[in-house]
């Protein structure tokens, strides 16, 4: 079944990228019923959905996302359940049973136990597991927060810490790690708490900016209004402001809030996402999303409101061929009732961070962005570059992407200044690729590209196929991002203990690269040396408020990013999937491809990124073939172009027709000590006293005497042909006894013989 | 002890002409090949006999010899230079020798002023059969010839003393050429810029947004920072020519003069005019008849403006960071000075000459005149779209080559005193000027004579086996205890004067061997 779907997904999506729409949720969805079941709820802990019924709950894993995922069951006992979520070692299921009480499980032993809330006037508003190391769960009172940790011994709940104050509401997100307490008649003050593996951290009270619709009518800000996210490893919350319709935001440090500037909103009900470090903001009543990178300072959305489009739904698939179309009956005729999805509809619960809960029908989506789509969107191909060499999640086919946009800007011969300006990017993606180190694990990830890597196909490895599944297109391998649980847990420790500067985040990475570059075995990237200074830079230019305010780290995403393969292109596939490719259908006047190839030596030489030689002999062949011998004689004296042996042997080869070129080449022999080269092609030229002088100074045994011989035979000159002779019979124990000697002394005599007669 | 006062100064001996032997073959028509002479008020019947010598000889040599002629004659007193510019066109200089005036010549060196003569009118002016077959009766070369080579050969007081190559000759009436003193240096070669890769990068990446502010056509560029060649697009033969002309005319330093006497110069044209008529009245009323007087030659009804290219002074900075002047004379309808034009070698093809200065830099650009539709407007938009594309990598290039540079006696080895010559790409580095002053006489003799040696051996190989390359290696010393050494190895030349070297050969050669080997990358260290 599967199978079939897939195929007939397949034709449909690549139909469907040119649709109208920059987001799409892709069918089918993860089914989540279960007959008998209380409601849907999600643990973004551990990332499941959980269904209970009145004696079990079902759990579906949502990462990595597929739609066959088989729920696994725990059994509990029968009662009502507010809230429900499993422990982050998975070992303990919470479930809030009332306002005054959180039962436990063990799910080895099957044991319970109890929490109660001390005094009636307190009521609990949720709880939530955490990794922090004080405590193991926090419960969230109308009256402030108790922290707790688990005794396994003792099997219960101890208090660690209680911090009071009153709360109306509370928003917390497991990936931030970060909970906000409303208080206050508009709850519109707020009292932060990171919760990280790194300690807690509270951070200071701050106050959300509310418009005033009249002079008494205070509006009352509400849970579903505030939103926190992640981005790029940052954390903001998002507000949103009815009256102004504007969408506020706001980033976290470790000691300030910072408020960040505010987006539009075009609808009274607004739905946030984020995928890949995306903001997706859904204006809900107008059925559009809006598409922001909060990287730079810009809060320029992307593109154009478009609507989110539903992908691979048979219904709407076979619309334009349906007639012909017997292949949606079957199986899938029979719930296609239930796949009467609406896009946007009432019971629709956006869950942190890409997922689309549709609680009436209990699916399951996933929100994809369409790359092709977006970058097809803009004309403005520097920032489209940028934007795809952020993406990580289908970093393969960011990377193509770019690929394709590089060569068809060349060949297009674009104005010189964009193309630089789009070659900039990427070489200054992949510089930073290399100091964050994600360039590497993408390498181990696939595998060490060789020298000529045009293949372009999905990588696979054995390394990590466990955390990789294909995804029901079947046409692209992904890596899971956020791959479960275990492998959570440890990526978290490091990242957390953080949360004071990003300079050790990236000490951490730059220490792990060096053993990684050295294990890839790619001597060529000067990697190791990252210096101190270089990655200070770094983190500064991600603080804005410089080094008092360090950014609140949203922990695991530096660990994540390094987990999947990188968009970066380095020099290599540049020159193969670029340059290579681009100078074969590029005809007539060189004078573009050179000014861009230099471009690209430019930008690689600010970055100090070495440049694949092959890159450095196509432009010798293209000068040569142009008869641009003055313009390639500076490129090589200046080592614009390197010297490398296969730069040498192609000015040799481009020398047949122009002396002085050829004389390059053998000089860049000479230098780069490549002796026997050097004598081989002396003798060959007919230089062959001067070679000789040059093998006996540099020791050049390699070169068979008999060539020096032959050519000294050739020139007719019976005084060389002799000093040769006797070169190498000094020289060169035994060679007295050589053929070469016998024969050439016959010569010689005949020589002198003839002269004297 | 000051360069132009080392120049050896020439006054009766020297004479230069220009004929063409394919004119005046007839009895009482002798005048007509004539095409130049210097001095100019020597009496016709002197100016015939020296052309009627050199005639004479070329028939004689061309028996045995019908690809190259004669190439010298050495006369107890005088020395005969030749050089065939062009079929049937020969260029003769006779010098006088002399001992106690330091009249010791390299004629090599000679023969190079002929040939950078020659070329540099070739560029401006078009060749002179071309000029010939336009306008046969001669009129028109002669004027172009006298006013070109004039102002050549005139002076040119405030020269920086580590301009290397190209110096003017005149000074006052007097003719200095090219004498032993400077045997360190090698005429019709560029002097280039060592940069490194990264400022070369971004030479390059400057180069190509400069080209493509022509649009599609083909676009040429000369970058010079100072008085030193960074990069160039031209072939090597027009890289010469106007390498030579940009030392002389358009870098910084040339342009000094000129800013320095702004009043003077502001007051009207007239000044500089009536300075150079002067030169021109000195050479005596016979030339006003023979050559036609500048400023009346009647071409009918046309435009009878000669242009001077080499005249002093007459190039300036612009508002707009390009260089101007009105040599070419203004645009008709127009107060605009035109664009100055010149001709390819390579490619013979007519270019628009644009040059833009920022501070020690000097950028040349060349635009096919065909690919210009509206001329004069052409090229300023050209030159706007120069302006907004290129001038933020100008600052750029321009300041981290100032950075790089080790000023005027950066290309200074201590201990050495070297001319290094490389034959395939026509460049050369020197000993700054200021450090070659302080050799002995004796020194530079026995170099100009060791040199003089290794240019006959070079033409000798040349005749023998033009595809091989001899090396060579000379080892000499000198009467003061000095070493002259010259070497060379395909194509690339070494000439060095060691004073203060130690007794033994093996010192020498040791010397000379890390020289190669710091500075040659090795080129000269054979054994």
């Amino acid at each position: 079944m599967f199978g079939k779907a897939s195929s007939s997904q397949l034709s449909v999506s690549l139909g469907g990228s040119g649709a109208l729409s920059h987001v799409y949720i892709q069918h089918p969805p993860l089914r989540c019923s279960i007959p008998g079941s209380k409601g849907l709820f999600y643990d973004d802990g551990n990332k499941l959905i959980l269904s209970p019924t009145s004696d079990q709950v079902f759990s579906w894993k949502t990462v990595p996302f597929a739609s066959h995922v088989a729920p696994t069951s725990d059994s509990i006992s029968e009662g009502p359940v507010l809230s429900i979520r499993y422990s982050l070692d998975s070992k303990l299921l919470a479930i809030q049973r009332s306002n005054h009480e959180i039962q436990f499980w063990n799910r080895e032993t099957g044991e319970t136990f109890s929490q109660r809330c001390r005094s009636e006037t307190e009521s609990i508003l949720g709880f939530f597991w955490t990794d922090c190391p004080k405590c193991d769960i926090v419960f969230v009172k109308t009256s402030g927060m108790d922290l707790f940790s688990y005794d396994s011994e003792t099997k219960s709940l101890h208090l660690v810490e209680t911090k009071k104050m009153n709360v109306s509401w509370y928003v917390y997100t497991h990936e931030s790690r970060l909970i906000l307490l409303a208080s206050g008649m508009q709850c519109k003050s707020f009292t932060g708490f990171q919760l990280s593996s790194a300690g807690m951290i509270r951070l200071p009270k701050f106050e959300m900016a509310m418009a005033k619709s009249e002079a008494n009518n205070k509006p009352v800000l509400a849970a579903e209004d505030v939103h926190i996210i992640t981005v790029y490893g940052r954390i903001y919350c998002l507000q949103v402001d009815r009256v102004a319709m504007l969408l506020h935001s706001y980033r976290f440090y470790r000691d300030a809030v910072v408020q960040q500037g505010s987006l539009p909103i075009y609808s009274d009900k607004i739905a946030i996402s984020v995928v890949d470090n995306v903001l997706l903001v859904h204006q809900v009543d107008a059925k559009v999303v809006i598409l922001y990178d909060i990287f730079a300072d810009s809060r320029a959305p992307i593109s154009a409101p478009l609507p989110l489009l539903l992908r691979g739904f048979p219904r709407a698939s076979s619309s334009s061929s349906r007639t012909g179309n017997k292949d949606t009956d079957g199986s899938e005729a029979n719930d296609r009732s239930d796949h009467e999805t609406i896009i946007y509809g009432d019971n629709w619960i956006f869950l942190v961070p890409d997922l689309i809960c549709d609680v009436a029908k209990r699916l399951l989506w996933k929100i994809h962005l369409d790359l092709e789509a977006i970058s097809a969107s803009s004309s403005e191909v520097p920032s489209v570059l940028e934007f795809l060499q952020r993406r990580k999640l289908e970093a393969n086919k960011a990377k193509q992407l770019c690929l394709a946009i590089v060569r068809t800007v060349i060949l297009e011969r674009r104005p010189v200044s964009m193309v630089t300006r789009a070659i900039d990017v990427l070489v200054t993606s992949y510089s930073n690729s290399i100091k964050t180190g994600s360039y590497f694990k993408g390498i181990k990830a696939e595998k060490p590209p060789t020298s000529d890597v045009s293949n372009v196909n999905p990588p696979t490895s054995v390394v990590d196929e466990s955390i990789r599944r294909e995804d029901a297109l079947g046409k692209s391998i992904k890596h899971g991002s956020a791959s479960g649980v275990e492998n959570e847990s440890i990526n978290r420790s490091p990242a957390f203990s953080v949360s004071d500067s990003e300079e050790n985040v990236s000490f951490e990475n730059s220490n792990h690269l060096r053993s990684l570059g050295a294990k890839a075995d790619r001597e060529n990237f000067k990697v190791a040396e990252s210096s101190q200074s270089e990655v200070q830079k770094l983190s500064l230019q991600s603080q804005l408020l410089g080094p008092s305010n360090s950014p609140l780290n949203a922990n695991y995403s530096e660990n994540l990013e390094s987990q999947v393969t990188s968009a970066a292109i380095s020099p290599d596939e540049m020159y193969s999937c670029v340059f290579a490719s681009v100078e074969e259908e590029m005809a007539g006047d060189p004078a573009y491809f050179v000014t861009i190839v230099i471009e690209f030596l430019r930008s690689a030489n600010v970055e100090r990124i070495k440049v694949h030689p092959n890159i450095y002999v196509l432009t010798v062949q293209l000068l040569a073939r142009h008869e641009r011998y003055a313009e390639l004689g500076l490129f090589i004296i200046n080592k614009i172009l390197e010297p490398s042996k296969e730069v040498a042997l192609q000015l040799l080869e481009s020398g047949r027709q122009n002396i002085q070129t050829r004389k390059l080449g053998l000089d860049m022999l000479r230098q780069l000590s490549l002796h026997h080269d050097y004598v081989l092609l002396l003798v060959q030229d007919g230089y062959y006293l001067e070679a000789l002088r040059y093998a006996r100074k540099n020791k050049v045994t390699t070169v068979r005497p008999s060539l020096f011989l032959e050519a000294a035979f050739a020139s007719t000159d019976p005084q060389h042909l002799a000093a040769v002779l006797r070169f190498f019979s000094d020289f060169i124990p035994g060679f007295k006894n050589t053929a070469d000697h016998i024969a050439y002394c016959r010569i010689l005599n005949e020589m002198n013989s003839s002269i004297t007669a | 002890m000051g360069l132009s006062s080392a120049n050896t100064v020439v006054n009766e001996g020297f004479q230069f002409c220009i004929f063409d032997l394919r004119r005046g073959q007839h009895e009482g028509q002798e005048l007509d090949k004539i095409l130049f002479f210097y001095p100019a008020d020597l009496p016709f019947s002197t100016q015939l006999s020296v052309i009627g010598l050199s005639e004479g000889l070329i028939t004689f040599t061309r028996i045995f010899s019908p690809e190259a002629a004669c190439e010298v004659i050495e006369a107890e007193r005088h020395s005969h230079v030749f050089h065939q510019a062009e079929p049937d066109i020969w260029m003769v200089m006779v010098v006088e020798k002399s001992k106690e005036s330091d009249a010791i010549w390299r004629i090599d060196a000679l023969r190079r002023v002929l040939k950078e003569v020659h070329s540099l009118f070739v560029m401006f002016h078009g060749s002179i059969r071309s000029l010939l077959d336009k306008e046969p009766s001669g009129e028109l070369v002669r004027s172009h010839l006298y006013a070109f080579i004039m102002d050549y050969l005139s002076a040119f007081q405030k020269r920086s003393p580590w301009d290397i190559c190209c110096c003017d000759f005149l000074v006052g009436k007097k003719i200095k050429l090219p004498s032993f003193r400077d045997c360190l240096k090698e005429r019709g070669t560029v002097q280039m810029l060592t940069v490194g890769r990264e400022a070369a990068l971004e030479v390059q990446s400057l180069v190509r947004v400069l080209e493509s502010c022509a649009g599609n056509a083909p676009c040429y560029s000369l970058v010079l920072f100072q008085d030193l060649l960074v990069s160039t697009t031209l072939s090597p033969d027009d890289t010469i020519n106007l390498f030579t002309y940009a030392v002389l005319r358009l870098a910084p330093n040339a342009l000094l003069s000129r800013a320095s006497s702004w009043s003077y110069l502001r007051k009207g044209n007239t000044a500089s005019q009536i300075a150079a008529a002067s030169v021109m009245a000195s050479s005596g009323s016979v030339s006003e008849q023979f050559y036609g007087s500048r400023d009346t030659s009647p071409h009918g009804g046309e435009r009878s403006h000669v242009v001077r290219p080499l005249q002093h002074n007459k190039w300036y900075k612009g508002t707009d960071g390009f260089l101007v002047t009105d040599i070419w004379g203004p645009e008709v309808g127009s107060m605009v000075s035109a664009t100055p034009t010149v001709l390819l070698h390579q490619t013979e093809e007519r270019m628009y000459l644009c040059v833009y200065q920022h501070k020690s830099l000097t950028l040349i650009l060349l635009f096919p005149i065909s690919s210009i539709l509206n001329g004069e407007q052409g090229i300023s938009v050209v030159k706007q779209q120069i302006v907004e594309n290129a001038s933020l990598k100008m600052l750029k290039v321009e300041e981290k080559l100032s950075k790089g540079w080790g000023g005027e006696n950066a290309y200074h080895v201590g201990g050495y005193r070297y001319l290094l010559v490389d034959g395939d790409r026509n460049v050369s580095r020197a000993s700054p000027p200021g450090k070659v002053t302080t050799l002995t006489k004796e020194s530079l003799i026995s170099l100009s004579n060791l040199r003089e040696e290794i240019d006959l051996e070079k033409s000798r190989a040349k005749w023998d086996d033009p595809d091989h390359e001899k090396d060579l290696e000379i080892c000499i010393r000198a009467k003061n205890n000095a070493w002259v050494i010259a070497r060379t190895t395909r194509g690339k030349e070494l000439y060095m004067v060691l004073e203060k070297a130690n007794e033994t050969l093996l010192f020498a050669s040791d010397a000379i061997e890390k020289f190669s080997n710091r500075y040659c990358s090795g080129a000269f260290s054979l054994d």
